[in-house]
């Protein structure tokens, strides 16, 4: 983010991480925002989606083969002093998470596949 | 040292029958003042003694407003950590003290439902309780109604404890998270709001009701009021104790027999909770708002010496296994990344260090959390992350030189 500040659209995305297995989708349409860990599984860049990149994040959420992930609206702050958020999807090291507040999906899921076992699918 | 929950006979000789917990406590109070306690638990500041530490007045007053009368009450002694003891001698020696607190949380939220949800192994506890539910039953001088109770039985494990994860196992027979929200309290129990609470907290608030909110805050030596059951392992007489909150660990310590000298290493709250080392962790006071200040928790009143000897690397590397064999198997971050954490502790451990081991530990203490369904994953990374501050010269140790010099293997600890 050099310089110029993005436009906050107000949305982030949350992942059902019982649900996410690891496509990958997500990233490849939006590298911007989403990184992928070593297992294959989204790291999200903290802070609201910035408005140019709304657009994208709504195909991402559209094309994950099983619906992990949403755009949700952000919640105000709860402390009028609270420290401005984040800079938007920027800096992707040490990028943090909260817990997803989306409601539960079906919970009797196969097992979790190693990156090994996904490749083969 | 305010004795409350535990006052009375030694918890060793059982459970206290109903006539007994009559007669030294009296009869819970009228309706007038019953109708006040969620405003009483409130000024007394009573925290949750589950792990968490959550405002329990916060809580009863969300399930109380959204359930309008049809709430669920769920009473959680699955005490799945293996650092603690504390819900299971309540229980076993304490049944009509934590059924007080269930049925005073029922009247008070609207409850139609409680449920008892004890830890299939804590046998005794759940012997106790069903005692006392059929004294009760029998009995015939009741002073209110009450809710029907039934008892839960989930598998002893690490996470059936969490809230999610206990209603889901009402629900459906499977003690593993779910995504939240919907949280227990919007949507629980058969779909209804629900709340969760540590048989402990329950407990304090029947105490809290017989003798209110100032005589509750009359405990308590620094900034949270009270008493607290804390399990102390680790020394020459291990057990439940309970504190005053604000204690410090020294006393605990000395209490407790630990021969280690002061500065040695200590874990707090369980394996969610962190290790803290120096002279001043022993001068810290075993209090929640306190220990979080200092970047560590109270959560479920655990305090376990690690003492000198033992080797903080190798008792970490088991703790971290245990941790991964937890998981519920469900968010790919917490299969992965425990097991991974856990498999590269082993092997710096045991001499076998590769290359960037410890490089890599270091990334994953902070790059897991918060990414998972449930909290097991940060639990994990905190612990982590404190051990590799703490024993930071001893990891540095294992890895280059993969050296031990701790005269013993990992601390005796379960896990």
């Amino acid at each position: 983010m050099s310089g110029r500040r993005a436009l906050d659209s107000g949305m982030r995305l949350e992942i059902d991480r019982i649900a996410c297995d690891a496509y990958g989708t997500c990233a490849e349409l939006l590298p911007e925002g989403i990184d992928l860990d070593e297992w294959g599984y989204p790291v999200i860049a903290p802070g609201n989606v910035p408005v140019h990149l709304l657009d994208l994040a709504k195909r991402a959420v559209d094309s994950c083969p099983v619906l992990a992930m949403r755009l949700v609206k952000a919640q105000a702050p709860v402390v009028a002093s609270a420290p401005p958020p984040a800079p938007v999807l920027a800096a992707r090291a040490d990028r943090t998470e909260g817990t997803p507040p989306w409601p539960p999906r079906q919970q009797n899921r196969a097992p979790k596949r190693s990156p090994e076992a996904r490749r083969r699918r | 040292m305010t004795i409350r929950l535990l006052a009375g006979p030694t918890p060793a000789v059982g459970a206290e029958s109903l006539a007994d917990h009559r007669a030294r406590l009296g009869d819970l109070p009228g309706r007038t003042e019953r109708s006040r306690l969620i405003p009483t638990l409130e000024t007394a500041g009573l925290l949750g003694r589950g792990g968490a530490g959550f405002p329990v007045a916060r809580k009863w007053a969300a399930v109380a407003e959204r359930a309008k009368g049809d709430a669920v009450v769920l009473a959680n002694g699955a005490e799945g950590e293996p650092l603690s003891h504390k819900d299971r001698v309540l229980m076993s020696s304490r049944p009509h003290l934590v059924l007080d607190g269930l049925e005073l949380a029922a009247e008070a939220v609207g409850a139609r439902r409680a449920i008892l949800y004890v830890g299939s192994e804590h046998a005794q506890a759940r012997g106790a309780l069903e005692h006392a539910l059929a004294e009760r039953a029998a009995d015939r001088s009741s002073t209110f109604s009450r809710v029907p109770i039934t008892m839960a039985s989930p598998p002893v494990s690490y996470l059936a404890g969490e809230e999610s994860a206990a209603v889901h196992f009402v629900n459906s027979g499977d003690a593993r998270p779910t995504t939240v929200p919907p949280r227990p309290f919007e949507k629980g129990v058969g779909g209804k709001p629900t709340l969760v609470q540590n048989v402990e907290s329950l407990s304090h608030a029947a105490l809290i009701a017989r003798y209110g909110d100032a005589w509750y805050r009359e405990a308590g030596r620094a900034t949270t009021p009270g008493t607290a059951l804390v399990t102390v392992t680790g020394g020459r007489r291990p057990g439940v104790l309970e504190i005053d909150l604000g204690t410090t660990i020294a006393e605990v310590a000395e209490w407790a027999g630990v021969a280690s000298s002061p500065g040695s290493p200590v874990l707090l709250g369980g394996y969610f909770g962190g290790l803290v080392a120096g002279a001043e962790a022993w001068r810290l006071p075993l209090d929640p708002a306190i220990l979080r200040g200092a970047g560590t928790a109270f959560g479920a009143g655990v305090v376990a010496f690690m003492g000198d000897e033992s080797c903080g690397v190798a008792t970490t590397a088991r703790i971290m296994d245990y941790m991964a064999g937890s998981s519920a198997a469900q968010c790919g971050p917490c299969v992965f990344g425990l097991r991974a954490i856990a498999d590269a502790s082993a092997r710096v451990a045991t001499g076998q260090a590769r290359g960037d081991d410890l490089t890599r530990l270091r990334g994953w203490s902070t790059s897991i959390a918060g990414r998972g369904a449930c909290r097991l994953p940060d639990g994990a990374t905190g612990l982590l992350a404190s051990s590799l501050r703490v024993y930071d010269a001893d990891w540095s140790s294992h890895q280059h030189h993969r050296r031990c010099t701790a005269p013993r293997g990992a601390a005796r600890i379960p896990a």
